[in-house]
């Protein structure tokens, strides 16, 4: 059986025209999909049963059991940490945040190992964006600052820019011009019109010379900034000025070197100035799947899009203090449920110490890094293959993700649903 | 079966014709009917003020729009914080509260039923979600067609038919109410960085006029047989001298439905400037009001401004660029792909600026002014105006001179001489209220007929019961007790439920979605049109068959079927 | 007054404590049901400290606490602070003196990040080194310290002074990157190195008396000044963000 239209469930682009082919309950292929993708559909190793760690190994275990350790634990705590959540799907994540509430917990994203920095910046100056649609409908300039699409979202210039064709851009790839900024020449810069290689360290530096030959006041730049000539510069000016309708994408090139946030901050002032001028949008290229569903459930739900600690009974919100990293690397916390990422993969080696030392619940189908520091592991259903729901793309746009087979596991908004209603009795509601 | 009996209501209820008469409201299953048996859970009013659930006709509160203006804002959040208790979810936010925020506190003011003002097709989905987290009101969503392009190209075309069946497939594919046209033709525009300066000024490559699209989807708002009118955020938003373009806009309107007006037009308070610059803008809502008072074909809600802090939104991404670079305060915007935009921005309306005084003060005599309060409903386009919570303010305002007056005097002192507000002595009453935030948003909407914004038998019983007596309180000279009464209600009641009491939320919640399905013949069906089809599947970044929001997003709704002429 | 407050061991070093109640004025008005928190636990004052009051207070000038132990995971002391003394005798947790309006905190260790965030007015006084966002902001709010002095006689972190909107902040060893970034107005001196010292700034006052690596480029230069006798280079910006702020450098190197 043929089912069209899949939305994916691995990256921010959540490309909605995959093709996939289903026998037996089994998927057997996958058509219109990057290689991303089909690793994705095609994985197959998933739990069969909840597991708990024993003295010398590993036990399975009812999912009652499962979630009534969960429960104990979370409720046993002072300052339980309840994290992941970028590959589960809104209506899971909102019951989440209930949990959190609870509890008194801190509940965080993976956006604060990835864009978290573009969101303290947004909230300094706001954003001007808009849909993907926008840009490859129009936009005649692109700028790829701090990012590689073809390693980490392989069909985000075929889907949205340089390959696509619009409806203002019959030709695409010949009428749009695309710039790449990087400290390295990446696969991406390979293929661009124009390069521009900073020194490491150095984009602050850059974008605020852009900004003052964008205002007409170029004559106060040295000859060089950062390794990049003022000449340079003053070109790509002219050719955002030129532009009908510029776009700016970033990665964490720009979020997660030295200065953070304010380099997206200096990058978003970049494109109000240029607003003056013509029109230009900024879009960050959110990675994990449904990471900016997180934030945008997250902040319907408690006013803030991540790191929101609930211990003192009003949201509290501080990233530095308040998100993931910090909180494991100070050992601020004292228990850890992990939904929908592998924190033992990416993690600073302090964290996953201390994630280690501490009771840690994992809700993954698949064992993973974080497994082995986990005390016990609850297999799920994974959200757009065998449990639907609503995922937010890297621009907003809400998209449900389908069920494509029939699943064997509960879904994670099952489960969190047990441990809410499980919780609530422990507390006499 | 449940049963409740309000004993020694003092009941307003401007649809019925009831004003101030004290009597018994007999509830069974969430509706209101002639008599209850003698085991119904009984409340006495004791001659406490009852009226109909109020109804937001015009507020911004759920989707992407009003979601990045909390996104962008810890500021605001951290100012209205308040702990999980009881039934209550913690909150947050001050201008844009959180999703159980804005319900709690909307329904501690006792209204049951709020009409999102704008929701992008391509994200309703988002919008749905959020309904779905605001338990406490009855939810209808605004859909923006502004800068829709088949819609453009068909009215280029001149086949207002085909526009309308566009209309049509979107408002059931997308679950939304009405047509919202925000700045039309401008969101488009912008697009490329630009606006439309009149209602003349045509869209860049679409070729065809604001006025042709307002013309045209009115059109086809009785082509679809909608409950709503076409609702109208005019062009030319917030820029002096812009009440030209509003009465040229007024004159386009044909009384194309004997029910109810055929043009909703929101927020006028924003678009009743004279003068030509910051420098010389005035009021002009006298020649505002002259005109809705001999059209009355048209409906309009405040718009009022409250001075102190907000954020405002709107899909009008060119004004809130505008008002970036005035205030050079921070600032969003999100284009959507072939349908509109948003912008976003927060502001500080001041007292002590002359620009902030004299749109105060317009707000105000737009509700003075307009003869029939049927024509004039009660709002801040919240938050654009003031967040919501400062209604209370804004009815002892309209009811007490001498209050105004009061005001009146901490304004910027240039006020007077631009506004005509001092001499104005009309002072509103309770029936009038009761008219501008029940009676009229319910039959603007179109809603009355659903049992909403009444308490006729067969109604939907949701009733508010304010902590005030009538007959022993003067408004004119009892500001204080009428912002009090109204900021709180003694008992909300939502489908025969007490789901408030003196600002308490008491249960969970489930509300409900209102929303449209047209019926339209095969012939106009956008799902066999392979032209639409494929440049949908050509230009969106999203597949067509992912494009309708699902049954899952709507699980208690209520679906207005109407049969199309197409 | 005096008000003793020692720290007790704790089963969990590491969690912190948020004890916005240690502030003059609560000792002032009377104390017997102050409770503090380790994470969602309320606790008594007393579970945490070994707590003594000596003598009495006619005003809130008159309370002196004083802090002993290790205090490094307790958070928010002094927050709202409005009168009297603090003197912490070894490390403070962060967000020390949030919000203070007038008094004294004396810190003889260490601050955490967040010292003074967002300080009205008052003297915090810290003789070891501070932590990143000394002296700064919040999230998203524009204006961050608006009044009062900070002077940190260690090192400060990153992020110092972010949003300055009034007061003064010294910092007599090195400060971290971006110091005064996004400073609006206010004076901020540093005695040691710095790097992009502020970038972005719209106004305001700043001294680096020792260099400025990686100088923000977007920074006109106006010339060269004496100050104390020695040639400083005195900048106006940031020209990218329409700025009018002063800059006096004794050294600096831009990223070519
Ligand atoms: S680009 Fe991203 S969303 Fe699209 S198919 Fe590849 S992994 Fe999936
Ligand atoms: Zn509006």
């Amino acid at each position: 059986m043929k089912i069209n239209d899949v939305v994916c469930p691995f990256c921010g682009c959540l490309c909605d025209d995959l093709e996939i082919t289903v026998e037996h309950n089994r998927i057997v292929a996958v058509d219109n999909g990057c290689t991303l993708a089909n690793a994705k559909f095609m994985s197959k190793e998933q739990l069969a049963s909840p597991i708990r760690r024993t003295g010398e190994g590993w036990e399975n275990i009812s999912y009652d059991e499962a979630i009534q350790y969960t429960v104990d634990m979370l409720l046993d705590a002072d300052r339980p940490l309840l994290y992941g959540w970028s590959g589960t799907h809104g209506e899971a994540q909102c019951i989440g945040v209930h949990v959190s509430e609870l509890v008194g917990g801190i509940i965080d994203s993976t956006t604060s190992v990835c864009h978290g920095p573009s969101i303290l910046a947004i909230q300094e100056v706001g954003h001007p964006g808009c849909t993907l649609g926008r840009v490859k409908n129009r936009a005649d300039v692109v700028i790829y600052w701090g990012c590689n699409p073809l390693e980490a979202h392989p069909r985000h210039m075929s889907r949205y820019t340089t390959y696509a064709d619009g409806y203002f851009l019959q030709n695409a790839f010949r009428e749009r011009k695309v710039i790449v900024v990087d400290v390295r020449e990446t696969e991406t810069a390979r293929v661009a019109d124009e390069f521009i290689r900073i020194k490491e360290g150095g984009d602050y530096a850059v974008l605020s010379a852009l900004r003052a030959i964008v205002r007409g006041k170029g004559d106060v730049v040295p000859e060089s900034v950062a390794g990049v000539s003022r000449s340079q510069l003053e070109r790509i000016v002219t050719l955002c000025k030129d532009a009908k309708f510029g776009a700016i994408f970033f990665g964490l090139g720009l979020t997660m070197t030295r200065g953070k946030y304010k380099n997206v901050r200096n990058a978003i002032e970049l494109v109000d100035e240029l607003s003056r001028h013509t029109k230009f949008t900024i879009t960050p290229m959110r990675g994990h799947w449904n990471v900016y569903g997180s934030n945008e459930v997250f902040t319907w739900m408690t006013g803030y899009p991540y790191a929101i600690d609930f211990c003192r009974g009003i949201a509290f919100y501080n990233p530095g203090e308040t998100s993931a990293i910090d909180l494991l690397a100070r050992k601020e916390c004292d228990a850890c449920l992990i939904i929908g990422s592998d924190p033992g993969a990416h993690f600073p080696r302090g964290c996953v110490e201390h994630l280690a030392e501490i009771p840690t619940v994992v809700i993954d189908p698949v064992p993973t890094m974080t497994t082995a520091l986990a005390d016990v592991q609850i297999p799920v259903a994974v959200s757009g293959i065998d449990a639907d729901g609503t995922a937010y793309r890297m621009d907003g746009v809400p998209i449900r993700v389908r069920k494509v087979i029939e699943p064997t596991l509960p879904n994670d908004r099952e489960v969190l649903k047990s441990i809410h209603a499980k919780m609530k009795e422990a507390k006499g509601q | 079966m449940t049963e409740l009996l309000i004993r020694n209501a003092c009941v307003i209820d401007p649809l019925n014709d009831i004003c101030g008469e004290v009597m018994d409201i007999a509830v069974r299953d969430g509706k209101i009917v002639e008599s209850v048996g003698s085991g119904a859970e009984v409340i006495d009013a004791g001659g406490s003020l009852t009226m109909p659930g109020g109804i937001d006709s015009h507020t911004h509160i759920c989707g992407t729009k009003v979601n990045f203006g909390r996104y962008m804002s810890p500021e605001d959040m951290r100012a209205g914080r308040t702990a999980r208790r009881g039934h209550m979810h913690s909150t947050s936010g001050y201008s844009v509260p959180t999703t159980y925020g804005t319900s709690y506190r909307y329904s501690a003011m006792g209204y049951t039923t709020a009409l999102e003002g704008a929701m992008a097709p391509l994200e309703a989905r988002h919008t749905h979600e959020e309904f779905t987290h605001t338990p406490l009101q009855d939810m209808m969503a605004n859909t923006l067609f502004d800068g829709n392009w088949p819609i453009m190209q068909a009215i280029h075309d001149g086949d207002i038919r085909r526009a309308a069946a566009i209309v049509g497939w979107t408002l059931s594919a997308v679950k939304g109410f009405a047509i919202k046209l925000t700045n039309p033709g401008g969101t488009e525009a912008w697009g490329w960085g630009k606006d439309v300066a009149s209602i003349r000024d045509p869209v860049p490559h679409f070729e065809v006029t604001p006025a042709e699209i307002i013309r045209a989807m009115i059109e086809a708002n009785e082509m679809l047989n909608l409950p709503h009118s076409v609702h109208l955020h005019c062009n030319c938003l917030g820029k002096p001298g812009n009440h030209q373009c509003t009465l040229e806009t007024f004159d386009l309107v044909p009384n194309a439905n004997n029910k109810r007006q055929s043009l909703y037009a929101t927020h006028v308070q924003f678009h009743s400037y004279g003068g030509s610059s910051w420098r010389d803008i005035c009021s002009r809502s006298e020649e505002i009001c002259r005109a809705i008072n001999s059209k009355p074909q048209i409906v309009i809600d405040m718009g009022q401004v409250m001075f102190g802090k907000t954020t405002t939104m709107t899909a009008d991404g060119p004004m809130e660029f505008n008002l970036y670079r005035l205030y050079h305060n921070k600032w969003s915007n999100h284009d959507v792909e072939l349908e509109t935009g948003s912008g976003i921005i927060p502001v500080y309306y001041s007292r002590k600026n002359l620009v902030n005084s004299i749109m105060w003060s317009i707000g105000l005599e737009l509700a003075l002014l307009t003869d029939n309060p049927w024509q004039c409903i009660l709002s801040t386009d919240n938050p654009n105006g003031a967040p919501f919570v400062k209604y209370p303010e804004i009815m002892a305002l309209l009811m007490s001179k001498r209050y105004r007056n009061e005001i009146f005097g901490t304004v910027h002192p240039d006020t007077e001489h631009n506004v005509p507000l001092a001499a104005i002595d009309r002072e509103l009453t309770w029936n009038d209220i009761a008219i501008m935030t029940r009676g009229a948003p319910a039959k603007a909407l179109g809603i009355e007929d659903l049992g909403k914004g009444h308490l006729g038998e067969g109604a939907d019983a949701d009733i508010a019961i304010y902590p005030i007596n009538i007959n022993e309180t003067d408004p004119a000279t009892s500001a204080e007790e009428v912002i009090r009464a109204f900021g709180q209600t003694d008992y909300t009641i939502k489908r025969g439920r007490v789901v408030c009491r003196q600002g308490t939320c008491m249960v969970d919640g489930k509300n409900t979605t209102i929303w449209v399905d047209p019926h339209i013949s095969e012939n106009y069906s956008m799902d066999h049109d392979p032209e639409f089809a494929k440049n949908f599947d050509r230009y969106y970044t999203v597949r067509m068959s992912n494009y309708p929001v699902q049954e899952e997003y709507i699980r208690r709704n209520l679906c207005i079927e109407t049969e199309a002429q197409l | 007054m005096k008000v003793t407050l020692e720290v007790k061991p704790r089963q969990k070093p590491y969690l912190p404590i948020e004890a916005e109640g240690i502030v003059p004025r609560t000792f002032f008005e009377g104390t017997d049901s102050l409770t503090v928190f380790r994470g969602n636990k309320e606790l008594p004052l007393e579970e945490i400290f070994n707590v003594a009051i000596e003598g009495e207070a006619e005003s809130v000038d008159e309370v002196e606490i004083i802090i002993l132990g290790d205090s490094s995971r307790i958070k928010r002391v002094g927050e709202y602070m409005d009168g009297g003394r603090i003197h912490i005798t070894g490390d403070i947790g962060m967000h020390c003196g949030n919000f203070m309006s007038a008094g004294e905190i004396v810190i003889d260790g260490n601050a955490d990040a967040w010292l003074g965030r967002e300080m009205r007015g008052g003297r915090i006084r810290c003789h070891g080194s501070a932590g990143d966002y000394c002296a700064a902001g919040y999230r998203g709010e524009k204006r961050g310290m608006r009044g009062g002095t900070v002077e940190v006689f260690g090192d400060a972190g990153d992020f110092t002074a972010e949003t300055l909107a009034g007061g003064s902040v010294i910092i007599h060893g090195n400060a971290g990157d971006l110091s005064g970034v996004d400073m609006k107005e206010g004076e901020l001196t540093i005695m040691g190195d710095t790097s992009r010292a502020c970038a972005n700034m719209s106004g305001g006052m700043a001294y680096v008396h020792g260099t400025v690596n990686d100088m923000i480029p977007t920074f006109r230069k106006i010339g060269q000044e004496k100050v104390n006798g020695e040639p400083y280079t005195r900048f106006s910006g940031d020209i990218a963000n329409r700025g009018k702020g002063t800059l006096f450098i004794r050294n600096y190197k831009y990223l070519d």
